[in-house]
């Protein structure tokens, strides 16, 4: 009773916040990053299967600049996973997961495909992930109210992301 | 004398959860200084208003404010508080429903 007076007081007044909080809180989340490094990883596996059809001898500089696609895809695939669990760990609320119970398998997914896109170079899995973390993002979106559209991005490989739509 | 506040996080679950309502005073400081186990709010410069436990008091006078949960932003990150900035203890609580 008590209580239910005090919320409805502060949803007029705003009753001052004492934090208490596990991190800075600097409310700051947004899965674009997520949705990059995905969309990176598989244009690293692109570039990989256009490098290797057009370069016929196995020396240094082919180990050179393979090793280099390799190191950005691990890292952006890693990356991917990074983001997508600080939102959900840090973002979202019990009252965002009841309203959104798909999402923690939709996590798990991503965590998977992302170690998938680590391990192989499966494009398959990769495309995979940037869909399931285009899903995550239109969830996120929503618990923000904010509506979302798809488009195809900008730059290879021009997959569709979800974007807000501002 | 008394402040309402309203809990912001979760860095003092279970016991306060986010959402929560505390109303804090300084009132209880005038009769015995802040100990252990007082839940306070304090300014924290760089940091704002926040609300910790005390874990202890430094021989200096210093006071030690830490959060139950093990990735709480509290006196392991950012140093003791002092007691100039305490604004007050917990005299009630009241729980979210």
């Amino acid at each position: 009773m008590i209580y239910q007076i005090l919320n409805k007081i502060d949803q007029k007044v705003n009753i001052e916040s004492a934090k208490a909080h596990c991190d800075i809180p600097c409310g700051i989340y947004d899965p674009i990053i997520a949705q990059i490094s995905a969309l990176t990883a598989v244009r690293m596996l692109d570039l990989m299967t256009d490098f290797d059809s057009k370069t016929p001898d196995r020396n240094k500089e082919y180990m050179n600049s393979m090793a280099r696609y390799i190191a950005v895809k691990e890292e952006h695939a890693e990356r991917a996973k990074a983001e997508i669990r600080v939102i959900w760990g840090d973002y979202l609320k019990a009252q965002h997961l009841e309203k959104y119970p798909d999402t923690h398998a939709l996590v798990h997914k991503i965590m998977q495909l992302g170690s998938k896109v680590r391990q192989t170079t499966d494009r398959e899995q990769a495309t995979q992930l940037v869909e399931a973390i285009n899903e995550f993002a239109q969830i996120f979106w929503e618990t923000k109210g904010v509506a979302t559209k798809r488009a195809k991005a900008p730059y290879a490989p021009a997959l569709e992301l979800v974007y807000p739509a501002l | 004398m008394l402040r309402l506040l309203k809990i912001s996080g979760d860095s003092l679950t279970p016991e306060y959860q986010n959402g929560d309502f505390v109303v804090i005073s300084k009132i209880p400081f005038l009769f015995a200084p802040p100990t252990c186990g007082d839940v306070i709010a304090f300014q924290q410069p760089g940091y704002g208003l926040m609300i910790k436990r005390i874990q202890q008091i430094t021989p200096d006078g210093r006071i030690e404010a830490i959060g139950s949960h093990p990735e709480s932003v509290d006196s392991r990150v950012f140093g003791t508080v002092k007691k100039e900035n305490v604004l007050g203890k917990v005299i009630w609580h009241i729980h979210k429903v």
